[in-house]
């Protein structure tokens, strides 16, 4: 789990949340008509309600009081109060498809714009921030910020408006006592910045430890297997239950200060009224009022804090779309580290192949990298692998293979140095060129849920089935693709778990070879297959690896034995290079490694 | 146990607590109406002309008082509700988790998290509101609709109160032929939410993969496919629910004519005064705002049960993998035996284990190779009970392990997985998985026998480290050297099983793992799946499996001399060229 003090940081660094609404609030800009006509349903729909009990006004006072009051009349009115009321919740009724209407589209394209911004992000990011959260983000924080606009705006529209009305007649009516009256605003604004506070922290605990929640089963969803394996059920099922508690009795809490909060407004509203009945009260005993004054302002007075009341409801509504509002901002603020250059170097496509026109020479110029500041994991790593050659790597687990091929995809820069393809610095290319002449294997397979032969062309439409079948050939996949139900048009389960690793491992090759590289990196690709399976598949790979620079890292040194070159690395730096005839020779690490790796040294040695 | 028996059971369980909130608003509601009167007779006082300055007081404080009343009955009310329902939310998602435990792979292969954590995500959100706001709401409206008619009936005249309100007696009706259309909309609407979680968890978890082929643009679209979906859907479910919303105060309006022509038409006949009649229509304008909530309610109430239908769904999927009747009860001891095993994935037809038999003596140590996909993770996944093999075909110490205790079985085995799954917490918890209460020095031996400690003491905060989703800080093989340290701590296992868990190692640290595992296996019975044929070399038997049959058995010399697959893959590793086998 996250622990709290780096999530307090990380909330703090979101920035307040007024600046991530405003950054959201041009999400509504575009649909200004569209609110401009909800706002003149909105009078529409109040003035109605406005007229209807001018309606029974007219029928007591014309039709009822007369002496011989007559049915007709009344009827007419009637007909009319009908039409009215129909009228006015048409008006509504209209108002609220269009404002669900402009809510889903305020959501959809904050969902489209989080979505693609996450993606452009660095994997920096993606090291720090739980999948789980990701996808809270951009499902359910992207519904409450649009329950703004639906929920939270309209009401301030209709119950302002409203508010606004009433003030009016009561000015009308009575100056004096209105102004008296309005004295109450000053105590409705005191007592919502005393419980803003408490409101807020509470609202804010809840959603953390909600986040935490989700997290949690998010992650547990996916490692139940080994939690069953290993038995432990029990133990993180009493986590979930802490979890579970923490967060229902943070709920809790808030409710109740949210419950408190309304019930003052309602409190306050109430004791209004008593107070005018007091003071008006006297007023007309002492006859500086009439009656009439003070009955229209005992109900003015609840007319006004109807609409208070279902103000301070949404103020729930306004604060999740704060909260979300700074979630959603703290992700679109985050600056992606990998920048784009601002005047990539152009790349011609060759015409036979699509590949693009690059010889293939890749430079590291005395690179140094760590993850994090303090402590490095690349020192000073210079070599060059020339154009169309075939170079291995090997070393000790963590020794920082993996961190060298993830700096020449760019899935992280350099801290020092550069690295440079056929003399120009990757950083200078766009990425998509970069990705385009780069493939990258590696021994962790994603799959998903989809089509055998989606999965091979990662959703393309502009691959087409004979390529992906070409390439599911070169890569020895073809056979137990065929194999299964339904062939290269079988469904794969969720990450591929109807495949054995092995065969996931070689649609990752499939995969990478139908996007037809310029150079092809493969990171202990070929670790969960049997040699016979690697054999095959190299093979394939140098009938078609004509023009092609190969990276490979492999512990399985059979592997790299026939590389033109073999760097080996040990923490963090290069120790030995050359190829397998010359490292034997060395007979330093390398060698100890070929000699560890003999399947009958135990009996030579035993 | 079906949700619908959960709401039940809990609200059974509880319903001293609903009655009681309950019976405080039907009390508030009681309160509230009062007020109107009060004020009524306050005015008709003073229009009397002898109201004195006492008894303008003595009024106001009945209203500050009845108001008082109805502020504490309606607040105490709704919080017992909303605390309820927040205390289902709780036990809802207790139920899902705990189920989800008891499902078997088979279940997870099928559902994607994404799809699953929907549920609990928004599914349960769903109904905990109807459960709270719904209910007070309801609640209320159905008592202030009671007070109202209660008051309309005593104070004025009962045929006029009978003949306005049978527009507002179709409002039933409504829901009946609405309802089940907005539930039904209201469920496509979660599940593409669904769909949307899914890529979306789909996607950031394979972000190495889809920046390395530039492929964002692709994912891009097929994602706002999804989202335009929900917008569909979305739409689609709201053109409903704003008719619903609209023909309820539709109705009560007309509700409203009716009691205006007819009281007008008794008040012309003298039937009632002309100040019932008042009073009637400020009684039946109360009823406006209740019926507006009470379709949005109604919506409400719709969508949670569209929510609990899925929740169902989920709920229903019977265990496959569960406990035998009469368990088997004795002293394991590790005597691992398979008769004749064949065995086919449910769903999909090729047989993955053909009349597989093999017996591993306790203690000794078994070495499976075999090619991609030939069934050397399957045939574990059944000593494992992670699919259930057929009856009588894998043995523990002679006992069928479909007879065995489940969590017997587990304990007994130490398993280092292919793939190396990692918690997200530190790399301390994750190592004592299995033990949480041991002590440090346990963790530490288990981590050095597995050749991880010294990467662990280079670390930042040493054992405490975090060390990020699926373990994403560490490097492959520090992955999979945590893996089998998490198996090592299991001193108390009596079976070890390593599937191709050295892949990713050097072969350097591999030969030392090899050594340790040589001495801490003692009495352990070891199975060993290696691609790389180095990781064999203290098997006392080696299995070769082809397309799911053991096709060569034996010592690593005879295999040799067999000059069959075993053999070829060994000339393949060690240097020579591959033969034509
Ligand atoms: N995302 C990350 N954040 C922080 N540290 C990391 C991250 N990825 C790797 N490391 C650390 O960097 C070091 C080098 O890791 P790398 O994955 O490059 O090793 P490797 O040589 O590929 O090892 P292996 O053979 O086990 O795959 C390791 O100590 C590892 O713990
Ligand atoms: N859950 C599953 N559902 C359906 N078929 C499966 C499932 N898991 C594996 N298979 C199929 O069963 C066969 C054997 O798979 P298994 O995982 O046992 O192979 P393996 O020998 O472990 O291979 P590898 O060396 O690649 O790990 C494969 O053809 C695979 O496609
Ligand atoms: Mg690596
Ligand atoms: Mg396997």
């Amino acid at each position: 789990m996250v622990n709290p003090e780096s999530e307090a940081k990380r909330e703090v660094a979101m920035g307040d949340s007024a600046s991530a609404m405003r950054h959201l609030v041009a999400y509504a800009r575009p649909y200004l008509k569209e609110f401009l006509i909800v706002v003149a349903l909105v009078i529409v729909y109040i003035l109605t309600q406005v007229v209807q009990p001018w309606l029974i006004k007219i029928v007591i006072d014309k039709d009822l009081i007369v002496s011989h009051p007559l049915l007709g009349p009344i009827i007419t009115i009637g007909g009319l109060y009908l039409i009215i009321t129909i009228v006015g919740l048409f008006a509504n009724f209209m108002q609220n498809r269009r404002l669900q209407w402009i809510g889903q589209r305020i959501v959809r394209q904050i969902r489209v714009d989080l979505f693609r911004h996450i993606e452009s992000l660095s994997m920096r990011f993606f090291d720090t921030h739980e999948t789980g959260r990701l996808i809270t983000n951009v499902s359910s924080d992207t519904n409450n910020v649009s329950m703004f606009f639906t929920n939270f705006l309209l009401s301030v529209i209709q119950d302002g408006l409203s508010i606004l009305l009433v003030m009016g007649a009561m000015l009308l009516l009575d100056w004096k006592l209105a102004a008296l009256s309005f004295l109450v605003i000053p105590v409705i604004v005191i007592i919502s910045v005393l419980f803003r506070k408490k409101l807020r922290e509470s609202y804010r605990f809840t959603r953390t430890h909600f986040s935490r929640l989700i997290g949690y089963t998010a992650e547990n969803l996916g490692g139940m297997r080994i939690t069953q394996i290993f038995h432990q059920e029990s133990k993180q099922f009493d986590r979930h239950t802490e979890l579970n508690q923490r967060y229902t009795k943070g709920n809790i809490t808030e409710y109740r200060w949210s419950v408190l909060f309304n019930r003052t407004f309602d409190a306050l509203g109430n004791l209004s009224v008593a107070l005018m009945v007091w003071i008006g009260g006297l007023a007309v005993v002492h006859h500086t009022i009439e009656i009439g004054v003070l009955y229209a302002f005992t109900s003015y007075i609840r007319q006004f804090f109807g609409p208070i009341n279902s103000l301070t409801q949404q103020w729930n509504t306004l604060q999740s779309s704060m909260i979300s509002a700074e979630r959603i901002g703290g992700v679109l603020l985050t600056e992606n580290e990998i920048k784009e250059p601002e005047k990539p170097v152009v790349l011609r496509q060759r015409h036979e192949d699509g590949q693009l026109e690059l010889a293939g020479e890749v430079r590291f110029n005395h690179v140094s990298f760590g993850y994090s500041p303090q402590k490095t994991v690349l020192n000073d790593i210079d070599f060059t692998v020339l154009p169309r050659s075939f170079v291995g790597f090997v070393g000790e687990t963590g020794a920082g293979k993996s961190t060298l091929m993830g700096l020449l995809t760019r899935f992280y820069d350099v801290n020092q140095g550069s690295i440079t393809i056929d003399g120009i610095d990757i950083r200078s290319f766009s990425q998509r060129d970069l990705h385009r002449a780069i493939a990258i294997v590696q021994q962790e397979v994603n799959l998903f849920s989809g089509t055998v032969a989606d999965n091979l062309r990662l959703f393309r439409r502009e691959i087409s089935d004979r390529a992906v079948q070409e390439a599911a050939e070169i890569a020895g996949a073809d056979e137990f693709i065929r194999a299964m139900p339904g062939g290269y048009q079988a469904w794969l389960t969720a990450k591929g778990a109807n495949l054995s690793l092995g065969q996931r491992q070689l649609l990752a090759f499939a995969r990478a070879l139908s996007l037809n590289p310029k150079i092809l990196i493969l990171d202990e690709a070929t670790a969960s297959l049997d040699s016979h399976t690697e054999t095959i598949l190299q093979q394939g790979l140098t009938r078609i690896a004509e023009g092609r620079t190969t990276l490979v890292i492999a512990h399985r040194l059979s592997t790299i034995r026939q590389a033109d070159r073999i760097y080996v690395m040990d923490h963090g730096q290069i120790v030995e290079q050359g190829n397998h005839q010359q490292l034997m020779e060395q007979n330093g690490h390398y060698a100890e490694l070929v000699q560890k790796s003999a399947p009958d040294t135990v009996e030579a040695s035993d | 146990m079906s949700p619908k028996e959960i709401m039940r059971s809990f609200a059974l369980s509880r319903k001293w607590y609903y009655l009681i909130a309950i019976l405080a608003i039907g009390v508030a509601e009681f309160f509230q109406v009062q007020i109107p009167d009060i004020l009524g007779k306050f005015i008709n006082r003073l229009k009397a002309g002898h109201a004195t300055e006492h008894v303008v007081l003595f009024f106001a404080l009945d209203v500050a008082m009845v108001a008082a009343a109805y502020v504490v009955a309606f607040g105490f009310g709704q919080l017992q509700i909303g605390r309820l329902g927040r205390t289902l939310e709780f036990e809802l998602r207790q139920t899902l988790f705990a189920h989800w435990e008891t499902l078997s792979s088979r279940y997870f292969q099928m559902h994607s998290v994404g799809d699953l954590l929907n549920h609990t995500l928004n599914d349960v959100t769903v109904v905990r509101q109807a459960m709270s706001q719904g209910m007070n709401q309801v609640t209320q409206a159905l008592f202030l609709f009671a007070a109202t008619l209660y008051m309309t009936i005593r104070t004025i005249n009962l045929g006029l109160t009978l003949v306005s309100l049978i527009p507002i007696l179709l409002i039933p009706l409504v829901i009946v032929v609405v309802g089940p259309q907005v539930r039904m909309r209201s469920r496509r609407v979660q599940e593409a939410l669904s769909n949307m979680s899914e890529l979306a968890e789909e996607s950031f978890q394979a972000m190495q993969l889809i920046k390395a082929t530039s492929n964002e643009p692709v994912e891009l679209e097929r994602f706002r496919i999804l989202v335009e979906d929900i917008v569909d859907r979305q739409m689609h479910l709201v053109q409903l629910n704003t008719v619903f919303q609209a023909v309820l105060p539709l109705l009560s309006g007309i509700s409203f004519v009716v009691g205006l022509v007819y009281g007008g038409d008794l008040v012309i006949h003298h039937h009632i005064s002309l100040g019932s009649f008042v009073a009637f229509t400020a009684y039946l304008s109360m009823l406006v705002q209740p019926l507006l909530q009470f379709g949005f309610v109604i919506n409400m109430f719709q969508n949670a049960s569209a929510s609990l239908m899925r929740i169902q769904v989920l709920l229903a999927v019977e265990p496959d993998i569960t406990d035998p009747e009469h368990p088997v009860e004795k002293n394991w001891s590790g005597e691992i035996s398979i008769r004749d095993l064949s065995f086919e994935y449910p769903g999909s037809t090729p047989k993955v284990l053909d009349h597989v038999s093999i017996t591993i003596p306790k203690g000794s140590t078994l070495g499976i190779v075999g090619r991609t996909g030939s069934g050397k993770t399957t045939l574990l996944n059944l000593i494992l009970r992670d699919y259930d093999p057929p009856a009588n075909t894998v043995f523990f110490d002679g006992t069928d392990i479909r007879d065995m205790r489940l969590s017997d079985l587990r304990e007994l085995i130490a398993y280092v997985p292919q793939d190396g799954f990692l918690f997200s917490t530190t790399i301390g918890q994750n190592i004592a998985f299995s033990q949480p209460t041991v002590e440090p020095e346990a963790v530490e031996r288990a981590a050095s026998q597995s050749r991880i400690l010294e990467t662990i003491q280079s670390m930042p905060e040493g054992i405490d480290t975090e060390i990020g989703e699926r373990g994403i800080m560490l490097s492959g093989g520090q992955r999979q050297r945590a893996a089998i340290a998490r198996a090592l701590i299991k001193s108390q296992a009596k079976v070890l099983i390593l599937d191709d868990s050295l892949s990713a190692v050097d072969t350097r640290t591999e030969t030392e793992i090899l050594k340790v595992l040589r001495q801490v296996r003692g009495e352990k019975t070891t199975i060993i799946v290696a691609h790389r044929l180095s990781a064999l070399r203290d098997a006392d038997w080696i299995i070769v499996l082809d397309k799911g049959a053991i096709v060569e058995s034996g010592l690593h010399q005879d295999l040799l001399r067999k000059n069959g697959i075993y053999a070829n893959l060994y000339r393949i590793q060690a240097g020579g060229e591959p033969s034509h086998g």
